[in-house]
């Protein structure tokens, strides 16, 4: 990694800017990790990478809302960005073969805040 | 793609639940219009509105509509989806006053990854305060923002820098405290997990401007994620030089190390912390001399809390007049807050100061869990208080918690319902203290205990009216003698619940009876012939055989053989079962 | 109970002391080390310290017992941490550990015979909006109630035949 210094500073941060759509973010703080999150997070890479899906799947910290975690933030072109809870495998899956490739929003698991 | 989304949930949450029936209703009537391909409908987890029977919202807008009924569907696609317009009848204003800012990045970015924070406006309050602030105009700054400490005193940020910067000394040092001891509070755990990068931020800051060198982070050593997010956050600051020397081309050199704690409360306080970081026993010392002037290693020492740190950087990347538009006027900004116990949407929160207690519990939090009645709020953790139901209208801010024998404390607020015994909770509360006393000084060591002695007998009920009296005197000595903050606030649960549940104690001392239906001792178990239909299910789980009897006559409990473990109660199908 | 893989030479606790000798205030992140590593502070090890480091034995056991984290009795094979929190007390963490304590027939603190399993009381595990929660070996098991803990339980010791 190249240090930053007061001019090369400012471009640095233009330069990380993150992809607008298309990624999967999934909360992975203690609470998250503790309902279940690392198994979405690996459900949610494997199907992505067995339906050879262009979709980033990243890792956050808590989104705040521990009562229904583990929580999944999807933003797809064409389909709302929205956040769902509960989520376990099998929601994961949901939301790949509904949210992802469906283009519509799956039921039953919508956080709105 | 679909031209409108609408999301529905019924958020009623006594009886059934509806969201099905209206779900199908509302696409049966899409259909019939030929719509269903245009707009698309969904059924919501969390529809972020609370008790408001079937609401509805529409995505992307701020149309939202609740207390629905069948009948309104075809109203709604008519006008609101057909034509955009707004039925005013339906409509509901949104009252959750929820604001990120020191959550701002917690949920958005990866933690692990330095360059999102970077996007995010990340670093921008250090280069700024590096290429242009000198100490004294940070502290200035800082002085317009408002900051108080988030650590639970609410001292005012700028002072406590002030202090260090104005004591010479060839090395000073800054602190994060993120020994968070509060039993019922994570708001630091997920700072430091979720956006690592703002506490460093702040921490380079706090260094520059009191002319410190070196930094430590002062971890609980039972996070174990939030201790491997900070090293790896710490690294990728030394790697892209905003950690390290000449720091942004600028003279000033910071190193950042971590310290872990090692599960003593005591250690949240700021002398016996620095104690720990030494590597002694975590026992404090008497102040003066302050931190600030005399710390670690008898230098110059500013700790400040970890949602602290995250608040300066807000300030530096925002702007101090920004920070301080929120809030009351002695208390700026935002707080976070982890809002726990008998409350429908368990987390953590951030709101503006002032927000009352009621919109957070209501609003924010859902209400209370399976509708039963609010009892009170406990803030502040084992330092602070109790705030009976009648002030939940009070709006949250250092001064009025203080007023009403709570403190705002670090961000635990717990919430409690009509089963919850204020004095079993004051007992725990102050079992706590006693097991976290480092016994030093006598007033916490052996008021604490003695203290925790007559909730027991009360919870007992082999306790008098004059045992709340001595209560009260132990309290007074506790709090005006003890050495340092754990046990000078140890009493406050005990003081505050005896200040606005005294009829509840006085049941307990006088009457032999828990309203609540907690203290076991003060309980006994009983069938209820009226009820009972004989089934024998209770004689089979009684652990201790205390059930005795027969289908033809009736079955009884044996009171000196129970030992009101609650297996019957939860295997009666018929409720037939009564404590109290 | 001392497993074998437990006893560490002289030199292996030399290098677990390597990285922090010279640095100020080394020793409670030093005795993180040695915990991290066996599970407890060994006696021995502590005896070890003393001569590494150069200080007083009252010293390393004043710290070690000060400190709740620190243990000095080998764990079971599987620590149960039970949380006891104040929302974890509040939704009904007394009764299981009620329920731990009648299974296990140990109290907090001890380990039961066969050495399987440690119950432990924690304050806090941060994971209040699950609560009560516990943690076995690290992994949290949230939203708990008596009924659960046979179940949770068992898979553990199945594990092991």
């Amino acid at each position: 990694m190249d240090k930053l210094t007061k001019d090369n500073f400012q471009k640095a941060k233009n330069d990380s800017v993150q992809k607008k759509t298309n990624w999967i973010k999934v909360g992975m703080s203690t609470c998250g990790i503790a309902a279940g999150a690392r198994e979405v997070y690996d459900t949610l890479t494997e199907e992505v990478k067995r339906r050879n899906l262009n979709i980033d799947i990243l890792k956050t910290g808590c989104l705040g809302m521990c009562y229904i975690e583990p929580l999944v933030e999807v933003c797809i072109e064409g389909v709302p960005h929205v956040v769902y809870g509960n989520v376990d495998t099998k929601a994961a899956l949901g939301i790949v073969d509904k949210h992802i490739c469906g283009k519509r929003v799956m039921n039953d698991h919508l956080v709105i805040k | 793609m679909y031209r409108k989304t609408i999301f529905i949930k019924d958020t009623d949450s006594q009886g059934l639940d509806r969201t099905k029936e209206f779900y199908n209703k509302f696409l049966e009537n899409l259909r019939s219009r030929n719509l269903q391909n245009d707009i698309q409908v969904a059924r919501a987890a969390d529809i972020g509105i609370y008790n408001q029977g079937i609401v509805l919202r529409v995505y992307g807008e701020d149309t939202i509509y609740v207390q629905l009924k069948e009948t309104d569907i075809d109203n709604i696609i008519s006008l609101t989806i057909e034509k955009n317009e707004i039925i005013s009848s339906l409509q509901y204003k949104k009252k959750d006053k929820q604001l990120r800012r020191v959550l701002r990045n917690c949920g958005v970015i990866n933690p692990d990854c330095i360059e999102d924070y970077l996007a995010n406006g990340g670093y921008q309050g250090l280069y700024k305060v590096l290429t242009s602030l000198k100490p004294e105009e940070v502290i200035k700054e800082l002085k317009i923002s408002g900051l108080r400490g988030r650590g639970g005193g609410g001292f005012p940020t700028w002072m406590k820098w002030d202090f260090a910067l104005k004591t010479e000394s060839d090395q000073k040092y800054i602190i994060c405290n993120g020994d968070e001891g509060d039993p019922g509070a994570y708001m630091d755990r997920s700072v430091l997990e979720g956006d690592p990068h703002s506490v460093i931020e702040g921490m380079i800051i706090a260094g520059y401007t009191i002319g410190a060198s070196k930094g430590y982070f002062y971890i609980r050593a039972e996070y174990p994620l939030a201790i491997e997010r900070i090293q790896n956050a710490i690294d990728q600051a030394y790697s892209k030089g905003l950690i390290g020397e000449k720091i942004l081309n600028s003279g000033f050199n910071f190193d950042l190390s971590i310290r872990l704690g090692a599960g003593a409360f005591v250690c949240g306080e700021e002398t016996a912390l620095i104690a720990s970081i030494e590597g002694k026993r975590g026992t404090p010392l008497p102040r003066p001399p302050y931190p600030s002037v005399k710390g670690l290693w008898s230098k110059p020492t500013v700790i400040n809390n970890v949602e602290t740190l995250a608040n300066v950087a807000y300030i530096f990347i925002r702007g101090a007049k920004e920070f301080a538009k929120l809030g009351t006027e002695t208390s700026k900004g935002t707080k976070v807050f982890a809002l726990t116990g008998k409350v429908k949407n368990s987390g953590l929160i951030e709101v503006p100061m002032g927000t009352t207690l009621r919109e957070i519990v209501f609003d924010v939090g859902g209400g209370v869990l399976d509708n039963k009645n609010i009892k009170a709020v406990q803030t502040g953790g084992p330092s602070g208080g109790v705030i009976p139901a009648q002030y939940l209208d009070t709006p949250v801010d250092y001064e009025n918690l203080s007023k009403l024998g709570s403190i705002m404390g670090s961000g635990g607020m717990i919430v409690m319902d009509e089963t919850d015994c204020m004095v079993d909770i004051a007992k725990f509360y102050l079992g706590f203290c006693v097991e976290e006393s480092c016994g030093k000084c006598a007033p916490c060591r052996i008021g604490g205990s003695q203290m925790l002695d007559i909730l027991t007998r009360i919870s007992k009920g082999q306790a008098q009216n004059h045992d709340l009296e001595t209560l009260s005197r132990i309290s007074f000595a506790m709090q005006k003698a003890s050495l340092c903050g754990l046990g000078q606030t140890a009493p406050n649960p005990v003081v505050s619940t005896l200040k606005h549940f005294l009829p509840e104690y006085k049941e307990h001392t006088e009457n032999k009876r828990c309203p609540a239906g907690k203290c076991l001792d003060l309980l006994s178990y009983k069938i209820i012939d009226e009820k009972c239909k004989r089934c024998g299910a209770c004689v089979r789980i009684c652990p201790v055989s205390a059930i005795s009897g027969n289908r033809e006559h009736g079955y009884s409990i044996d009171t000196q053989k129970c030992t009101k473990c609650g297996q019957c109660i939860s295997v009666c199908k018929f409720k037939a079962i009564s404590k109290e | 109970m001392e497993a074998s893989n437990n006893i560490r030479s002289d030199k292996e606790i030399k290098d677990l002391v390597e990285k922090w000798k010279g640095v100020e205030g080394n020793l409670i992140m030093i005795l993180h080390t040695i915990q991290d590593e066996y599970g407890y502070i060994p006696r021995h090890v502590s005896f070890e310290l003393q001569k590494l480091l150069d200080i007083p034995l009252a010293r390393i056991y004043e710290v070690i017992t000060f400190y709740n984290y620190f243990k000095l009795e080998p764990p079971g094979k599987h620590k149960i941490s039970l949380c006891m929190g104040t929302a974890c007390y509040l939704k009904g963490g007394v009764d299981i550990l009620g329920e731990l304590k009648s299974i296990l027939h140990i109290e907090p603190g001890q380990t039961t015979k066969d050495g399987l399993f440690t119950i432990e009381l924690v304050r806090c595990l941060g994971c209040c909006g699950l609560s009560p929660v516990m943690m076995i070996d690290g992994k949290i098991y949230g939203k708990l109630s008596q009924e659960k803990i046979p179940e949770i339980l068992t898979h553990y010791i199945e594990a092991e035949s």
